[in-house]
């Protein structure tokens, strides 16, 4: 039994790992059926009930995928941040931190796993969501722009590891799951009201939130985004040196 | 060995362990005392090098992998297994050889090895702490309390386990059941407001607290004994206990009481059941010195 296996048990005896990949798939497969079917579903809700018509404009493949990304990176982002805040803020328990930590001489021997192990299972799951609103906006819609959607969803990625990196950071701050999570969400939307002016949020992490869906839109170049990925991954570097420093001055 | 010098740890202006001097000798078991509150926990988590020391010194002879810690109330992720936790346990500590089975068996957690941890009881969840803390056989032991939940077979077990380290390993262990330390230890260290007050062997410390005192259980009624004794001047005090009949008498010094205490009794008519030198327990050693 090594500390990987550990993290790997959690995410499967917990069964973390049906609530991630069922979050992301959910999603990916309602979020084009919406796009397609949006304006039967409007009329079936009574829509037009009471002698008004709403005219949808014919579904385009970004539909789809804008659908998918707006969910995922919402409700999708906020499980991410729950599922690793539980195995990040090993200290939450304190009986289970000594276990751990007076058995390792380094902290990040800890932490290294367990990150690692949290950031396959969201991006995972999240690329799993990708493929099926991919699939199903060709089915139903047309099909999107297949390097748009890889290089989107690349960059999507790099914002969920950017969420798990802060939750990391906020481990070692926070003395419990709970405030991880609420702490990690409060910043995640700091980020989200910076990022309303344009000037600062193309520069922000949460920028690349929504790159699928301007990419398969064709709104903008997949350089666009590389400035932000560049400081998305140094800030990653910066908030996983913060977790451990943190994490090494904590006392028990 | 364990040492440390002039260890202070404090947290805003509570001092939780002042200026500790302690002595642990190697392969020693060292029981250390104290009420609840006392800076034990602290104490064994600075050792641990589980918090930082505010000043003073610590040094432990052993590497910190081969220093094993067991905290009061130990716990586990509840989806593992008991051989799981153990088998983690061993890889942490590098131990090159595979004890798992061997010591859940001498933890009495042979048959329970296989089951989720989350349907361990105290008890069990406590032994197996245990387990793991002597899996790795470590050169150093922090016990914090470790029989405090367990039955009478437990403990015995626990203590029992304890004396088998002697030797091979430094122990330390915390408790506020006297009889235990009592029992296994060696040395004994009573921690009081974060203050080491007294340190070493238990004998010098049941000596060292010793005051001549003889217990005398009278057939006959006490009020005239109590008059008599109570004038002479190499008699301290004089009370009567909870016991029917029984009075405690303190007396300057032993010598006194063996060549006048049964003369005077005899001449005040006493109706003597028995008449024996009070031992001194740990627990009333302990309260004289943390008094």
């Amino acid at each position: 039994m090594t500390l990987w296996r550990l993290e790997w048990l959690r995410l499967i005896r917990t069964k973390r790992w049906i609530v991630l990949l069922g979050v992301f798939l959910f999603f990916g497969l309602v979020g084009p059926f919406t796009a397609r079917y949006i304006g039967e579903i409007v009329s079936f809700a009574g829509g037009g009930a009471q002698g008004i018509s709403i005219e949808f404009p014919p579904p385009v493949p970004a539909d789809g995928l804008a659908q998918y990304s707006s969910n995922a990176m919402q409700l999708g982002t906020l499980v991410a941040v729950i599922v690793a805040s539980s195995s990040l803020a090993f200290d939450a328990i304190p009986e289970m931190g000594i276990f751990l930590r007076s058995r390792v001489s380094e902290v990040r021997t800890i932490l290294t796993p367990r990150f690692v192990v949290s950031t396959v299972a969201v991006v995972g799951s999240y690329f799993v969501g990708v493929v099926a609103a991919w699939y199903e906006t060709w089915v139903l819609i047309g099909a999107p722009d297949a390097g748009a959607v890889m290089i989107g969803a690349a960059y999507g990625a790099v914002f969920l590891i950017f969420a798990i990196s802060l939750v990391a950071a906020m481990s070692g701050r926070a003395t419990s799951v709970l405030g991880t999570v609420i702490s990690t969400i409060v910043v995640l939307l700091l980020l989200q009201v910076i990022g309303v002016v344009e000037v600062v949020g193309r520069w922000l992490p949460t920028h690349l939130a929504g790159a699928i869906t301007a990419l398969v839109a064709g709104d903008t170049s997949s350089t666009h985004y590389l400035g932000t990925v560049s400081i998305t991954l140094v800030a990653c570097v910066v908030l996983l040196w913060i977790a451990t420093k943190l994490a090494e001055h904590r006392e028990l | 060995m364990i040492e440390t010098d002039g260890l202070l740890k404090t947290y805003g202006s509570l001092v939780a362990v002042d200026h500790v001097d302690l002595h642990v000798e190697a392969g020693s078991v060292y029981g250390l005392v104290g009420r609840n509150g006392a800076g034990k926990s602290t104490l064994l988590g600075l050792l641990a090098g589980l918090r930082r020391p505010t000043a003073g010194e610590l040094h432990i002879d052993a590497g910190s992998r081969e220093i094993a810690v067991l905290p009061d109330t130990p716990r586990f992720d509840p989806w593992l297994t008991g051989e799981e936790v153990v088998g983690l346990a061993q890889e942490l500590t590098s131990s090159s050889t595979d004890r798992v089975a061997e010591v859940l068996s001498d933890a009495g957690l042979g048959s329970a090895a296989k089951r989720a941890v989350g349907g361990y009881s105290r008890g069990m969840l406590q032994r197996l702490g245990i387990a793991c803390t002597v899996v790795g056989s470590p050169r150093v032991v922090l016990l914090d309390e470790p029989a405090s939940a367990l039955d009478p077979i437990g403990r015995r077990d626990v203590l029992d386990l304890v004396a088998r380290l002697r030797g091979s390993a430094t122990v330390l262990f915390s408790s506020h059941i006297l009889a235990d330390v009592q029992e296994v230890c060696d040395t004994v260290g009573i921690l009081d407001q974060g203050r080491l007050v007294f340190q070493g062997s238990l004998e010098d410390l049941l000596v060292g607290s010793a005051v001549p005192r003889y217990v005398v259980r009278f057939r006959s009624p006490l009020d005239s004994v109590v008059a008599t004794m109570q004038h002479l001047d190499w008699v301290l005090e004089v009370e009567q206990t909870d016991g029917p009949g029984e009075l405690l008498i303190t007396v300057k010094s032993l010598d006194d009481a063996e060549a006048r205490l049964v003369r005077v009794l005899a001449d005040a008519g006493a109706s003597v059941i028995s008449f024996v030198p009070e031992e001194v327990s740990l627990e009333r050693a302990f309260l004289a010195v943390t008094s």
